[in-house]
């Protein structure tokens, strides 16, 4: 210990001595760093897998059952209608599926009341189950069918009534009663990968639950995207959007071994060959079962922007890890007589190497809290010019860690050619400039 | 002052050398493609629309409740609202329709002629139903035909006639005539100028537009409202007030110049650009610390020879310029490299970004930049290396 607080005392004389590069070394390092940081919190947030036990079980299907011949753009629509999923459904081979879509809706405690915007996901009970929704009260729906309940986010819960323990309580949903029948707790999955579409996988969870079946009874519209490949007038969605070719629909299956894919595959397969067959679609066959983890690149929803800026702020890290260490290298050249002195004076090479860990220790010291405060601005910037990724914009314990290790290595690698070049040179040279 | 001694001078600092040309020409790559970015956001946001973008308000709404979102109610709704904002004073003209211009996506769909699909289907191109001013609001000029002056019904056995924009036409029909042919969603009445649609379409000029009253306001609906130049502020600034005044079950999700929702478009790239723009202006700014404290420390180390040079009788001036230019001739073969590295950059960019291919003059500028800024950089510490006496060359002795 008190080696290391002489070596420490040595640094800081030495700090002292030529105090204006080595501020300028720290700053060209923090900035460099703080950048890197900025742009590697989204990077890493963005392409984190928030169901990694099960991203790899849970997959996307999509079949080109459409009436029409392509020509042009044979691409399997991304949405499926209410009658692809009802012959998607009929398998029995994931171990849990479910249909969804969400719709914007206004709510209200009762008629006297401002409505509240909400945004509604319409979907089936395994919804809950497959996707790790975690319930604070009440319970999921015990079947599929329509039924007027809700299930309330906790934050809404709290919006519109001021306390979470409301199973039971009515509300007014566009002008029709529905009955709360659960409230989640606190839930954000990001990536939401389930709604990769449109790069919705972005945005917020939505604010509450409704069945799918509800959903069309209701008359409600997707608010992501919806394709009419036929004459269906989507605002009879109760009736003609249950049997027309009115695309709105995403659904999920989970299927937990290689032998369910392969199952599942070749359900696919035989489904649209029958219905080709029996003629209730032109097109040829296009069938994809996409796992959650590859959707947002199929959908072509990565976000390209942090993308290039990540090329290029490690490309600006270089630049700055280079200057520092010119900036390092001019430093150690300046105090290389000191060095040289020393070892005459019997100090071993490898003392000259723990004297240099010391300065290693206190360079990254400075440098972290100057790259951590840099970085925290540059989210806040990039939040003001990239708003779109706002929610992926937080530090969390695994990533400040890796953040801080790539800091110290930063640092022992500006520091590493310059000390070795004042430890290894010729001694009586040294002494001699 | 020789150029074989200004090489010999910095081969004998070869890792300082090495160290800032790779600075330098990671600089210059960097700069060069920001530039590019800027220049490409530049033009995007500065690309024709055809429409008064500052003198054009749009407000985005929906009722919120149910039963006003069914007509007969909602077409009472939505002319009870067109005739409240359009008795607002700087308003010229005002218009209802399913959705506005200068989107990302919308609706839209395939449009081609009756019978013709195969040739002729143009598809997501975006279908506007809307009320009859709405020519009036956009300045439409009308090419050809006529415009319908009648709002007809969607659910009307015979479809409401179809106006499409210059760009569409000339898809469908070349040179032939256009007016009174027949096309998937009715019969062609009229062909107006171009005006930006939706940039996820096939051409962001291509529009289709019948003077009906929207299929449905799921998704809300646009009242656009052309003002006098100028009073675009003073209207909107009314706007909430009269139509919650005219009916105060509706959201207002926003009010906006055309020209604010063409800049939300393309916030993405300009946000991108500016980052660009910053992280360039800081690779500078360390580019410049770097010639600064190299020039420094190269002098300080190099006070003996100064002095000496000076007692030969070498001027101040030429020890400043043999300085600068060492710099200089640093700052040209990094330029070089950067060069190089550029391509390979821009190239690298042009996998996840759309970005212009590097070309012309753009390089030449950027070196200039760099040059001057080193130049700047390095002027100090040349000026203090002047000031060695040349005593200092006794101490050599």
């Amino acid at each position: 210990m008190e080696q290391f607080i002489y070596y420490l005392k040595v640094s800081l004389k030495g700090i002292k001595r030529a105090p204006l590069p080595y501020a300028l070394t720290i700053f060209i390092l923090s900035v460099g760093l703080g950048v890197f940081f900025a742009n590697a919190t989204f990077y890493y947030q963005l392409n984190s897998d928030p169901l990694p036990h099960k991203s790899d079980k849970l997959f996307f299907p999509m079949i080109n059952l459409v009436p029409y011949q392509c020509t042009t753009d044979c691409r399997t629509p991304r949405v499926l209608s209410y009658s692809n999923v009802q012959k998607l459904s009929q398998s029995g081979i994931p171990t849990q599926a479910a249909a969804m879509y969400s719709a914007d809706g206004y709510l209200r405690v009762n008629a006297d009341q401002p409505p509240l915007p909400v945004s509604i996901r319409l979907t089936q009970r395994d919804f809950f189950t497959m996707f790790e929704v975690p319930l604070l009260h009440g319970s999921i729906w015990p079947d599929n069918s329509a039924r007027l309940e809700v299930i309330l986010t906790r934050a809404s819960a709290e919006k519109l009534f001021g306390r979470t323990e409301v199973i039971g309580e009515t509300l007014l949903l566009d002008d029709r009663n529905v009955t709360v029948s659960a409230v989640l707790d606190s839930w954000q999955m990001l990536p939401r990968l389930y709604d990769a579409n449109n790069r919705n996988h972005l945005t917020d969870a939505d604010d509450i639950y409704l069945p799918l079946e509800t959903g069309y009874d209701m008359n409600y519209l997707s608010n992501s995207q919806s394709s009419t490949f036929d004459d269906t007038d989507y605002r009879q969605l109760s009736t003609q959007g249950r049997t027309g070719a009115l695309h709105q629909l995403q659904y999920w299956v989970q299927l937990d071994t290689p032998a369910q894919q392969q199952a599942y595959r070749q359900f696919m397969h035989n489904l649209v060959m029958d219905e080709k067959a029996a003629g209730r679609h032109p097109s040829e066959p296009n069938n994809q079962l996409v796992a959650m983890q590859d959707i947002v690149s199929y959908f072509g929803g990565d976000s390209s922007d942090i993308k290039a800026f990540a090329l290029v702020t490690l490309l600006f890290l270089l630049v700055c890890l280079f200057n520092a260490s010119h900036l390092s290298l001019n430093r150690y050249l300046s105090n290389q007589y000191e060095f040289s002195l020393r070892r005459a004076l019997g100090a071993s090479r490898s003392q000259l190497q723990l004297q240099m860990l010391v300065d290693v220790l206190l360079m990254a010291s400075f440098t972290i809290a100057g790259a951590l405060l840099t970085g925290y601005a540059g989210i806040k910037l990039m939040n003001q010019l990239l708003p779109a990724n706002r929610l992926f914009s937080d530090w969390d314990l695994p990533l400040l860690l890796g953040l801080l290790a790539i800091a110290v290595v930063c640092s022992y690698l500006v520091t590493l050619y310059p000390s070795l070049r004042a430890s290894f040179g010729t001694l009586n040279q040294q002494l001699k400039e | 002052m020789s150029f074989y001694l200004l090489i010999k001078g910095l081969l004998s600092r070869k890792v300082v050398t090495a160290l800032l040309l790779l600075q330098l020409a990671m600089t210059l790559a960097l700069l060069l493609n920001s530039i590019l970015l800027a220049q490409q956001t530049h033009q995007q946001l500065n690309q024709p629309t055809g429409l008064d973008l500052n003198n054009i308000v749009l407000v985005q709404l929906k009722p919120t409740t149910a039963s006003l979102r069914v007509y007969p109610a909602l077409e009472e709704l939505l002319n009870r609202q067109l005739a409240a904002v359009s008795a607002l004073p700087g308003v010229v003209a005002a218009a209802y329709s399913n959705q506005s211009a200068i989107l990302q996506g919308g609706n839209n769909g395939n449009v081609y002629l009756d019978g013709e699909e195969g040739r002729s289907n143009q598809p997501s191109v975006p279908m506007y139903f809307v009320s009859k001013d709405f020519f009036h609001v956009f300045d439409s000029k009308l090419l050809q035909g006529e415009l319908p002056q009648q709002s007809v019904s969607l659910d009307n056995p015979v479809q409401p006639d179809v106006v499409i924009t210059q760009s569409l036409a000339r898809q469908l029909f070349a040179d032939k005539p256009a007016i009174g042919q027949q096309l998937n969603r009715g019969r062609l009445a009229a062909v107006i100028s171009d005006f930006y649609g939706q940039r996820s379409g096939t051409n962001v000029m291509f529009n289709s537009i019948q003077v009906a009253p929207p299929f449905g306001v799921d998704w809300g609906y646009s009242i656009l409202l052309r003002t006098a130049p100028g009073r675009a502020d003073a209207v909107r600034q009314q706007l909430v007030q009269t139509l919650r005044a005219v009916e105060p079950n509706i959201e207002i999700f926003h009010i906006r110049t055309l020209a604010e929702q063409h800049q939300r478009l393309y916030r993405n790239e300009y946000g991108l650009a500016m980052l660009l723009a910053i992280l360039s202006a800081l690779m500078l700014l360390v580019t410049m610390v770097s010639s600064y404290s190299s020039t420094y420390f190269h002098a300080l180390k190099r006070q003996q020879e100064i002095g000496i040079k000076r007692a030969l009788g070498a001027s101040k001036n030429t020890i400043f310029i043999e300085l600068l230019s060492e710099n200089w001739l640093c700052t040209a073969v990094g330029a070089l490299l950067g060069v190089m590295l550029a391509l390979l950059l821009n190239q690298a960019l042009a996998q996840v970004i759309s970005i212009p291919a590097l070309s012309g003059y753009l390089p030449l500028i950027t070196i200039a930049v760099l040059l001057l800024c080193v130049t700047v950089a390095t002027w100090y510490p040349a000026a203090i290396a002047t000031r060695v006496s040349p005593a200092t060359a006794t101490k050599a002795l």
